[in-house]
């Protein structure tokens, strides 16, 4: 005797969960469609260039080569003070800029155009027309020195390593701070000015302002423009490069430029890798803002 | 009727082409990567060695210019992805990968169309091209010796006039060579309330004529740094004693002011336009480049006639080109020749053809207008080439000292012994050295230390 099993016989399928069984695969084939596009440039524009370089920097020989090279130290100790120096400053002058700017009055509009050009205009011509200003004899500075006051050696502002550092750091502050000080007008204004108003009929006095009813509403934009502006600070190649080079004397170069310094040099490997070596620094980053704007938007 | 009339004759339309393309695809092509010409006349020559060849062997040559960094670049990127070109010539090559391409085994062993012309070149010359293998583990012909460069000496004759010297109280000797300039002539233009330097010295550390001129510092104070088999030899006590004299002098000369503040940062052509600026009254030139802009500019139609009438009088009276001084010890210096190679490479598709392309071009009659195209920036490397009248004649004052400095005698660079020295040339150890000396104040021998150190790590 065999044992035979009977299927059950299936239930015939109602016309309507049919209807929405279609109708979901339909959207999710459609959601496919419309993703795909997205997917596509995601993986040709972001996975495959940010993969194959760190597939290029895979060489552990070029790592232990870029940490016997004597610059590398001392650029990573650059990098630090640069980051540190030029973030902070520049966001500290944007948030006093930003109080004077976000006065509505029309000549404070009219300089707030003027302010704005250093961003707004090609970094190329502008950083080097500092470069050539900069210049330690033909220089329209030190010309000046010279023409005013007989100063035949005027500082150094780019052949001092110092002063070339301060300089850098100078040129990257000027050419973003109308940014980031906009972006702060843009957090001012957002505030209710019945709150000042209040404040004001109180009594309290335009720090205790400042520091009661500005403060905790700009904090939030304050602290994700500056971990925006360490990311863009950390790859800011320009200010660096067109100015001074790296120099003298590669004692001024930063991650940014030691990649090209190398690359330059057809040195590949170490280029990617000196570039690689500044992940550690930017994940973080990039972590606690995504985490941020996150919360943000709950 | 018509329409069958149409397909025949677009039948034998289509037949006719497929023969031309046919006939295209079967000439055979060698493909060459040449550094554009500096002027018109090196040009003018390498296209007619190009036409030559395609007539005299129905090889179609297939050449491409590039400007001088460009062409090192895309060799190296072309190399790198398997596709190089069949014959490559950037007159950078010998800097930065000659060497190490022979060494790694990129680059075909010319040595069969060397040897039957091997007589007709300078032995210094020649020597250069003769590299290791490090897959072969020996040495061989592997680049062809096309030209070469020298370092020289720069000043305005009119400005050093000005100062209130002739030519002939220029000292001979080194220390006194060097006072001259920097405390004679520099103090006497300031007196005249003059901002202007005495020397164009290179400082930079991505300019390769900070190298060239260091390196003929350290040779001056006889720094051997590597022996002729590629061992280093410069941390032997009498060769670092010599370069710590080297750096300490190379270094002098920006610390007593004497050069251009800038000039920590100078690339390759910022000596030449602070010469041309008479910001400086002298400097030291690999090639007589300098003077040669002017002689360019007497027969440039682009300019008008008072301007083509300065750069005659500058180029035959103003400027001079002159030897270095002697060694610090009173000997004559030997020059440092920088020999630029062209080379086969060893992945090229027509390795066949392009060394009759290289063994034709380096016949005497298609070598020396090439090469003196250039108008003396390149020197020849033939032993026929430098004795024409072009250079012995002495009607050119600039080519003349060119010629007597090759009478003196050539020494290559080390990388030519020793390929990882081109990576050391082009981190520039030595002016890291010279600029820590001068910007960090360490002291020479500290800085020379940390050279050594460096070098050993890198070249062995």
């Amino acid at each position: 005797m065999t044992a035979t099993t009977m299927a059950a016989p299936a239930l015939p399928a109602s016309k309507s969960s049919d209807a929405v069984s279609g109708h979901t695969r339909d959207r999710a084939l459609w959601g496919a469609i419309m993703l795909a596009p997205y997917v596509l440039v995601f993986a040709v524009m972001v996975v495959y260039p940010v993969g194959y370089g760190l597939w290029l920097g895979l060489n552990w020989n070029s790592y232990r080569a870029l940490f016997a090279d004597p610059i590398f130290i001392r650029t990573v100790i650059n990098t630090i003070v640069f980051l540190f120096v030029a973030v902070n400053l520049k966001f500290a002058i944007a948030l006093v800029l930003s109080g004077f700017f976000v006065a509505q009055r029309a000549w404070v509009r009219f300089v707030l155009v003027l302010f704005i050009l250093p961003w707004a205009v090609p970094s190329i011509p502008t950083i080097l027309s500092f470069r050539v200003m900069l210049n330690p004899e033909n220089g329209m500075i030190n010309q000046q020195l010279f023409h005013w006051f007989g100063i035949v050696e005027g500082p150094g502002w780019l052949t001092d390593p110092t002063l070339a550092f301060c300089m850098s750091i100078m040129v990257h502050i000027w050419k973003s701070l109308p940014f980031w000080t906009l972006i702060l007008v843009t957090g001012r204004l957002a505030i209710a000015q019945d709150l000042y108003e209040a404040a004001s009929v109180d009594g309290a006095s335009k720090w205790q302002q400042f520091k009661f009813i500005t403060w905790p509403s700009l904090a939030t934009l304050y602290v994700t423009s500056t971990m925006l502006s360490m990311i863009w600070t950390l790859g800011d190649f320009n200010s660096v490069y067109l100015l001074t080079g790296g120099g003298p004397g590669d004692l001024n170069h930063v991650l940014s430029t030691l990649g090209i310094r190398y690359m330059r040099n057809n040195n590949l490997d170490l280029g990617i890798a000196s570039i690689i070596i500044a992940m550690p620094l930017i994940l973080p980053m990039v972590y606690f803002m995504v985490k941020r704007l996150s919360k943000g938007a709950e | 009727m018509k329409s069958v009339r149409c397909l025949v004759t677009g039948a034998a339309f289509a037949a006719i082409a497929a023969g031309w393309s046919g006939a295209a695809v079967a000439q055979e092509t060698v493909t060459v990567w040449f550094t554009k010409g500096f002027y018109k006349g090196e040009d003018d020559a390498l296209l007619a060695v190009v036409d030559k060849f395609q007539k005299a062997t129905g090889v179609k040559v297939d050449l491409s210019l590039y400007a001088t960094e460009d062409c090192v670049t895309k060799s190296v990127g072309a190399v790198e992805a398997g596709t190089p070109p069949d014959v490559g010539f950037c007159t950078t090559y010998d800097f930065r990968t000659t060497g190490k391409w022979a060494f790694d085994g990129k680059l075909e062993d010319v040595t069969d169309v060397i040897t039957p012309i091997k007589a007709e070149f300078q032995p210094q010359a020649l020597a250069t091209t003769f590299l290791m293998n490090g897959k072969t583990k020996a040495k061989s012909y592997y680049a062809f010796p096309v030209e070469q460069q020298m370092m020289h000496i720069t000043y305005w004759k009119d400005m050093l006039e000005e100062a209130g010297f002739k030519e002939s109280d220029i000292p001979k000797g080194w220390d006194g060579y060097w006072d001259f300039w920097c405390d004679k002539v520099q103090g006497a233009m300031r007196a005249k309330g003059k901002r202007i330097y005495a020397v164009g010295h290179p400082m930079g550390i991505a300019a390769s004529d900070t190298f060239y001129s260091f390196l003929t510092f350290a040779n001056e104070f006889n720094a051997q740094i590597v022996d002729e088999d590629g061992k280093v030899v410069l941390d032997q006590p009498k060769n670092k004693a010599a370069m710590i004299e080297a750096v300490k002098a190379y270094a002098n000369i920006f610390q007593r002011g004497c050069t251009p503040p800038s000039s920590v940062n100078w690339l390759d052509p910022d000596n030449n336009v602070a010469f041309h600026n008479r910001t400086t009254v002298m400097t030291h030139n690999a090639t007589i480049s300098i003077a040669g802009k002017h002689m360019d500019d007497m027969s440039n139609p682009a300019l008008t006639e008072e301007q083509r009438a300065t750069a005659k009088k500058n180029y035959e009276d103003n400027i001079r080109t002159a030897e270095f001084p002697t060694k610090p010890d009173g000997s004559k210096m030997t020059n440092l020749a920088a020999v630029k190679t062209a080379v086969i490479f060893a992945d090229a598709k027509n390795k066949k053809r392009a060394k009759e392309f290289m063994a034709f071009l380096l016949k005497d009659e298609n070598l020396q207008p090439f090469v003196d195209g250039s108008t003396g920036r390149w020197v020849p490397t033939t032993l026929k080439g430098i004795e024409s009248p072009f250079w012995t004649s002495g009607k050119d004052p600039h080519r003349a000292v060119v010629y007597k400095q090759y009478k003196d005698g050539t020494i290559p660079f080390q990388f030519v012994y020793n390929y990882n020295f081109t990576t050391l040339n082009a981190e520039n150890v030595w002016a890291k050295a010279v600029n820590r000396v001068v910007q960090d104040k360490i002291a020479p021998e500290v800085a020379v230390d940390e050279m050594i150190a460096r070098i050993k790590q890198i070249a062995g």
